[in-house]
């Protein structure tokens, strides 16, 4: 099979990725609001990691706060500790929440909810150990981080968009590259997977960091964005449990499902928590519990019994 | 010091057991993971405190009321989507991402019908004075539910071991397609054991204001990751295994508050990772994969 | 593969990104001298709910009060103005709380930017008014961080940072020769940590010996054992700091273990007095200390704006509930304003910012005095004093005990 598509420069769903990108470097000069801007492109990233995730070996990470918590703590710390340049700490950031990824690798064992609730656990492992009053020295504990110094609300916003493009990238790539396939492969039937020669648990583990990483990267940008922040405020469960739905409801294992997901619902977010408040768990939970009774696929899954292809 | 460490640790032990042990039974039953389980518990906590509230009822005596109410509400859940589920392609999974949904529209109620703030009922409820066991003084909320919890252990015991709907119930459990065969009615027995196990969170609710704190609408989530630790240590699928489970993770918690109290609100997460990862099985209950 | 559902696919995405970013937000004129529009934040769910809406409810109320009277006079127009009060609902989420604050400088273009309560839901404003060169009029979050000496654009109305809270309360522990022992138990995050630390160094060198002093993390609501622990180490005086559900739960437990101490303190029960008493009871609150803030607390020196019996009586009409502490904080933020419109030639920030500088320490409100530290825009006047509790015959009267200018009596020690 030509996983690049042909006649044209880009792979399958490239071009959505670029347009998207190209729109939030222009909608800064339009529209005044950047921090909903920047907040929009973290989830569309997040969502992507989730996909990249659940979406293409069907673990799901309740506790994918804990990299995104330990990315902004990672680059923080290497602010303050080992006055990197921000660019510099983001990366630093990135490590420390694969690190973490590696550490944890051991719960891919278990499967499904087991996984789920354990992951979730870890998180708030991770957030203990970090808000701890005993490490106050190192993590300044639960007193929170102050990055003025450092805050640049314009470079923060053009990271961001760089974090972006590359969670965009990563599915992309996923989506037409053997890695890709094989993961599907390993989601839908594991034992087979195993038969016809692909390394179940290299794969696997492979989808784990590089959704580490992603959330890694959005944290610490999002650190150097707020430049205040708590650990709760970082650690926020709800910081998953929004990723989550958004890839749920737009259709996990594509590029648009997650984007449209993210665009429809975030924006729904802001629409109602600007002018109507209350109300929006509920309808979060509701749609939730409508999109396992009646769409388990999610919005890409209408287009596809339509027969259009989503990529 | 010591021994009132080990007999508090043993009164909240009894107490966890009673508010992890419906969301085993559950397990049991239905092989899913009842995610709003500590929403049930909280919407206990609110009833036993809108009724001591409007009428001054004892949460010992609103224990009926709990058990009317949510054994009707667990029926009524069962039969409006648990069918439908375990038809579906990927049961374990789809449920589990349900019954989160579900757990967000109850505590987004809870809000929008009790607010935020935090509640709480008097201790003084159970009589001012302290209670003394074995030379310790403790509150006398605190030896009332354990008390409770001991009986109501005892309830699910007598349900299971010594009646005829409890023997179709393990029948169940064990396998769902063989306790067909044999001509029992399994959705009626397993909505019975939902209705079950949200009626025992409820109860547990009832006495949560002593136990764990105030009653606040986002408790849920926090109370089922900690009913989830206190299964996987004891043994999941097993309903008693949770007395186990309870007394390790009371006794654990109340050496962590006293010695390393700074530490104490992880150990939870981390008892459930290290089983979860090395005896998946739990401390009772034979090796099987989950994987 | 054919090219149009694709196509189609594409417009709808772009239709839901115009929708999500332009439908929401009317695109507002240049400011014109026709009203005066203060932003500000509240949170109807989350932790922050409960404090943040009284606030609110009490910035509301004076924002209903000038209007009636025509509007507040703004003196870079030489007229009075309407006042229009812009509050969205954080949800207290910071994440949320930052688009909401970018939202009102950038969108709304509001002329005064006011904080959400208390610390953690200020300190994303902190950087985004500085950002956008807004002066952020900070109600009640007394984090220390937040007051630098390189940003000009902030300033705390309504309670002074918190690392002074304990001034009045060590003071008082020195002169107490019968309490040589106290246990110090709070709640780890800024405002209790730093109350802690400021007076674990009062208390240095003193009589005073500190035989427990022990953080704990802000979500503790069982307080049982760590009482056991607190009651090994013997005290004269017990001193709990913490956020309202801290304190509600410590004097639960305290209450439920028949402990008795001769000295008991903690902060709430001298803010929101009436949320304490429904919580935990009058028999639990007797003869216990605090620091007592208005309404509890009458300041009479006011030069400004109405006394507390007018406000509590206005307040009352208007509310049908008794005003609490939060109430008068969102309400001196609203006579703070007020002052600064007065006063300022022009309404760019930092002129606002000056004519603060200005009238600092010379505002006597129902909240005390109003003093900021010139440099850094934190509060330092509206000190905190020591009350304690008696039992009258039908309810518990505060007693004031120190500072000596505004006691009242003394204390009555032990506690029976």
């Amino acid at each position: 099979m030509d996983y690049w598509a042909k006649g044209c420069g880009l792979p399958r769903g490239g071009w959505y990725s670029v347009g998207v990108v190209a729109l939030f470097i222009v909608l800064p000069f339009v529209y005044g609001n950047h921090d909903l801007l920047f907040n929009m492109m973290m989830y569309l990233a997040l969502a992507q990691g989730i996909n990249v995730l659940f979406g293409f070996t069907g673990y799901l990470p309740f506790g994918y706060v804990g990299f995104f918590g330990s990315g902004a703590y990672g680059a923080s710390l290497a602010v303050l500790l080992l006055h990197l340049p921000p660019v510099l700490a983001l990366l630093v950031g990135a490590v420390i929440a694969v690190l973490l990824a590696l550490l944890l690798a051991p719960l891919l064992r278990l499967s499904g909810a087991y996984f789920a609730i354990a992951s979730l656990a870890a998180s708030e492992v991770v957030y203990y150990i970090v808000s701890n009053p005993h490490l106050e020295s190192l993590t300044q504990g639960p007193y929170g981080i102050s990055l003025a110094r450092a805050y640049d609300a314009d470079a923060s916003y053009a990271a961001m968009v760089v974090v972006l493009a590359l969670a965009f990238g990563v599915v992309v790539y996923l989506r037409n590259s053997h890695l890709g396939l094989a993961l599907q492969a390993i989601r839908e039937e594991p034992v087979s997977a195993e038969f016809a020669g692909v390394n179940v648990v290299r794969e696997r583990t492979c989808a784990w960091l590089l959704s580490a990483a992603l959330a890694g990267l959005a944290g610490g940008t999002y650190a150097w964005h707020v430049s205040v922040f708590y650990p709760k405020s970082v650690f926020d469960l709800n910081i998953s449990v929004f990723a989550i739905v958004f890839t749920l409801f737009g259709g996990v294992a594509t590029l648009l499902g997650p984007i449209v997901g993210t665009l429809l619902l975030y924006g729904l977010y802001n629409w109602i928590g600007i002018s109507q408040p209350e109300y929006f768990q509920l309808v979060f939970g509701i749609v939730i519990v409508m999109l396992v009774l009646f769409l388990p696929n999610g919005l890409a899954s209408l287009l596809r019994r339509v027969n259009v292809h989503v990529p | 010091m010591i021994a009132y460490t080990l007999l508090a640790g043993l009164l909240f032990g009894l107490y966890f057991s009673l508010v992890a042990v419906g969301l085993n039974l559950v397990f049991g039953v239905m092989r899913l993971i009842n995610l709003a389980h500590g929403d049930f518990l909280m919407l206990g906590a609110f009833l036993a405190y809108g009724l001591y509230t409007a009428a001054g009822v004892n949460p010992v005596y609103a224990i009926p009321a709990e058990i009317v109410a949510f054994v009707l509400a667990g029926i009524a859940l069962y039969y409006a989507v648990v069918p439908r589920l375990l038809s579906s392609r990927d049961p374990e999974m789809l449920s589990f991402i349900l019954l989160f949904g579900l757990s967000q529209i109850i505590e987004a109620l809870a809000v929008i019908a009790f607010g935020n703030d935090q509640r709480a009922i008097p201790a003084t409820v159970f009589g001012a004075r302290p209670v003394t066991v074995f030379g310790q003084t403790f509150p006398a909320a605190w030896v009332v539910s354990g008390v409770v919890s001991a009986a109501a252990i005892l309830a699910v015991y007598l349900y299971l071991y010594r009646s005829r709907l409890g023997y179709a119930t393990r029948a169940v459990m064990a396998s769902r397609d063989e306790a067909a065969s044999t001509g029992i009615n399994v959705h009626r027995v397993s909505a019975i054991a939902l209705g079950v196990g949200l009626a025992l969170a409820a109860v547990a609710g009832a006495f949560s204001p002593f136990m764990l704190g105030s009653i606040e609408p986002d408790m849920g989530i926090r109370i089922t990751t900690v009913s989830f630790a206190v299964i996987v240590i004891g043994s999941l699928g097993n309903p008693l295994g949770t007395v186990l489970g309870g007394l390790v993770y009371g006794l654990g918690l109340m050496l962590m508050e006293t010695y390393f109290p700074s530490w104490a609100d992880m150990l939870p997460y981390v008892l459930l990772i290290l089983i979860l990862l090395i005896r998946p099985s739990g401390l009772l209950g034979q090796r099987v994969r989950l994987a | 593969m054919s090219i149009r559902p694709l196509l189609r696919f594409w417009l709808f995405a772009v239709a839901v990104l115009s929708v999500a970013f332009f439908g929401s937000t009317a695109v507002q004129a240049a400011p014109m001298p026709k009203e005066i529009r203060i932003g500000t934040l509240y949170a109807d769910s989350g932790p922050f709910a409960v404090s943040s809406q009284s606030q609110l409810q009490g910035l509301e109320f004076w924002v209903d009060h000038v209007n009636r009277e025509g509007g507040v006079y703004v003196k870079a127009y030489g007229r009075k103005l309407p006042v229009k009060l812009i509050a969205y609902n954080d949800r207290s989420s910071t994440t949320t709380a930052a688009t909401l604050y970018n939202q009102l400088i950038t969108q709304d273009h509001v002329n005064i930017l006011a904080a959400d309560f208390g610390s953690v839901l200020t300190s994303v404003a902190v950087p985004i008014a500085q950002e956008h060169k807004m002066l952020l009029f900070d109600q009640t979050g007394t984090g220390a961080n937040f007051f630098t000496n390189d940003n000009p654009y902030i300033v705390l109305t309504s309670l002074p940072t918190s690392g002074i809270w304990p001034y009045a309360l060590a003071d008082f522990l020195k002169t107490q020769k019968q309490i040589k022992r106290a246990a110090l138990l709070y709640a780890t995050n800024d405002f209790t940590g730093s109350q802690a630390q400021t007076l674990r160094r009062r208390l240095q060198g003193s009589h005073v010996k500190l035989v427990f002093d022990h953080g704990v993390a802000t979500s503790t609501s069982s307080y049982a054992l760590l009482l056991h622990n607190v009651q090994a180490a013997r005290p004269d005086a017990v001193i709990e700091f913490g956020f309202p559900n801290n304190d509600i739960a410590f004097l639960h437990d305290l209450q439920a273990s028949g402990m008795k101490f001769n000295m008991v303190f903690t902060i709430f029960p001298g803010q929101l007095f009436a949320l304490m008493e429904k919580s935990v009871g009058d028999q639990t609150l007797a003869y216990t200390y605090t620091y007592p803030t208005p309404p509890l607390l009458v300041y009479n020196k006011v030069n400004y704006g109405m006394g507390l019996n007018d406000f509590q009586q206005e307040f009352r009409q208007a509310n049908g509930k008794d005003p609490n502490f939060l109430n008068i904080a969102g309400f001196n933020t609203g006579l703070v304003i007020q002052k600064t419109l007065q006063t300022a030639a022009r309404l760019d920030q930092l002129a606002l910012r000056r004519s603060i500088v200005a009238f600092s320490g010379r505002l006597h409100t129902l909240n005390g005095t109003f003093k900021i530290d010139h440099i850094t825009g934190a509060q330092i006047g509206e000190n905190l004093p020591v009350g304690q509790f008696i039992p009258g015959k039908h309810a518990l009267t505060v007693r004031m005990l120190y500072p000596p200018d505004l006691a009242t009596g003394k204390p009555v020690y032990p506690a029976p």
